[in-house]
């Protein structure tokens, strides 16, 4: 177990933490994963770049899931990050014990929400194409999203404004203006509405964080509102499809010829690809990759991979629906507020159950911060709006 | 899913499992064909449009010029072996 990967020497008070899904050249970046083990970046990372330019010191990497498509780290190939026994995001750690102001992941599958919420942190995934990904590693490109968490809203807000705007180098960046327009605050959240439908299934823990952040947000004159929203249930499956879809594509490069782990036993070049690829990926990415390339096949593509291109609109459209009568909504971001090393040996796949609380957002491309244990998703572009309610509500 | 399939998407993403592991792939397969049963609970998607991009996405171009040079030993950084500036890969043909 490793929190802290790969380290500078910093002394200043401005150190930020990376998650091992983001690129430097003066630290390894290795994904989690056995594949990538001691790989050097020739460049960083655009948000590294933009960092440093503003003063920052990119201090340290800390460990990630395979990938990041786990529940919390714990497919790592330095072992599950745990600290008494219960499961904890190594990014969300650095912040919590002082090493670190801020830490900015690659937010692919919901660990750093999950994280933030259990650690009692403020985590913002922003609206998709306001911060560049360019130099992040490729996992499911469609809804991943460079994310920023620390111990209070000031200073993720500050974070985000130095990390975001266009960026010629990323294909999905969007517009200027449109970045410029998720930093400020034009329409004030007045309304919030609760997702009924997500809130049924978690302990009560999490039950307490929701009735406490709804009664916070009344006092300070923002309405509560109820809607069902059972079929946001759905974006989970839908969003377990593309996922592994991307990721299966994404992670084909890695053969073990080029760079990357390479097998010491082959006969033969498909040998060499077969134990590489077998010997350095974990159990849990390597039922990804499956499951992915079977909805990629002939008899599934449309059937699966391309019904859930559809769902994606309808989730969309039932987002834009919402936000008709409510300026955000506020969610659950995990089932229960400690998940231990026990929860995950006997279901090695919680995290794609348990990210019925976060595919939501990750498929929408909606801006979702995490506060007070529970998460706000907004309009697109309202990162400012939903940052400055959590602040109102304190 | 069963075995003759799996073993199929083995062979096409070049990855050897354990009987074990075949097991708790197939579980994994089982559980996601459950919850994607769900959608059609909710949803009819005959008539909706596929949404491949959340966000219009444009084509990046840019003047076709050198903006960065990389030294061969950087390049070289990550490779498996190399052998006085050539990559070393293993040998295809008999």
């Amino acid at each position: 177990m490793k929190i802290i990967t790969a380290k500078t020497d910093c002394a200043c008070e401005k150190r930020i933490a990376l998650d091992d899904m983001i690129l430097t050249s003066d630290m390894p970046t290795a994904a989690g994963s056995r594949m990538l083990d001691g790989y050097m970046s020739l460049f960083d990372a655009e948000v590294v770049t933009r960092l440093k330019e503003a003063g920052h010191c990119v201090s340290m990497k800390a460990d990630v899931g395979e990938f990041a498509v786990d529940l919390m780290g714990e497919t790592s190939y330095n072992g599950a990050p745990v600290a008494s026994g219960v499961l904890v995001n190594a990014a969300c750690e650095t912040v919590k014990n002082g090493d670190a102001v801020a830490a900015i992941s690659l937010d692919v599958n919901g660990a750093i929400r999950r994280g933030a919420a259990q650690s009692g942190l403020v985590c913002i995934k922003p609206t998709y194409g306001t911060v560049s990904r360019y130099g992040t590693i490729p996992a499911a490109c469609s809804g991943e999203c460079v994310s920023v968490t620390a111990g209070d809203v000031k200073t993720v807000a500050d974070i985000l404004s130095v990390i975001a705007g266009h960026d010629d180098k990323d294909g999905t960046s969007l517009p200027a203006e449109k970045c410029e327009a998720a930093g400020k605050v034009t329409a004030p959240v007045k309304r919030i509405g609760v997702i009924r439908a997500l809130c049924e299934g978690v302990d009560a823990d999490v039950q307490a964080k929701l009735d406490e952040f709804c009664a916070k947000a009344q006092a300070a004159g923002i309405e509560i509102v109820t809607f069902d929203g059972a079929a946001l249930t759905a974006a989970r499956a839908a969003w377990n499809v593309l996922m592994s879809a991307e990721v299966c594509n994404n992670v084909s490069r890695y053969d073990g010829v080029k760079y990357g782990y390479r097998a010491e036993r082959f006969t033969n070049i498909d040998e060499l690809y077969t134990n590489s690829r077998t010997e350095a990926f974990g159990d849990v990415l390597k039922s990804v990759i499956l499951y992915g390339s079977e909805t990629l096949s002939t008899e599934n593509y449309m059937k699966v991979y391309d019904k859930s291109l559809r769902v994606r609109r309808i989730i969309c459209e039932i987002f834009a629906d919402l936000f008709e009568d409510a300026d955000a909504v506020l969610m659950p971001a995990v089932g229960k507020m400690a998940y231990t090393e026990e929860d995950v040996k006997a279901d090695k796949y919680m995290a794609f159950s348990e990210n019925v609380y976060t595919a939501p957002a990750s498929i929408t491309g909606l801006p979702a911060v995490v506060a007070g244990g529970v998460q706000l998703v907004g309009p697109a572009l309202s990162d400012a709006a939903l940052l400055d309610a959590v602040a109102r509500i304190g | 899913m069963n075995r003759e399939t799996l073993r199929r998407l083995e062979m096409l993403n070049q990855l050897s499992l354990t009987e074990e592991q075949k097991d708790d792939v197939i579980r994994f397969f089982d559980a996601r064909e459950a919850d994607f049963e769900v959608i059609d609970k909710f949803f009819d998607t005959a008539d909706v449009e596929r949404m491949v991009h959340v966000m219009p996405v444009m084509t990046v171009v840019r003047e076709d010029k050198v903006i960065k040079k990389f030294e061969r030993e950087a390049l070289q950084q990550n490779a498996p072996e190399t052998d006085e500036g050539y990559w070393c890969v293993p040998r295809v043909l008999e």
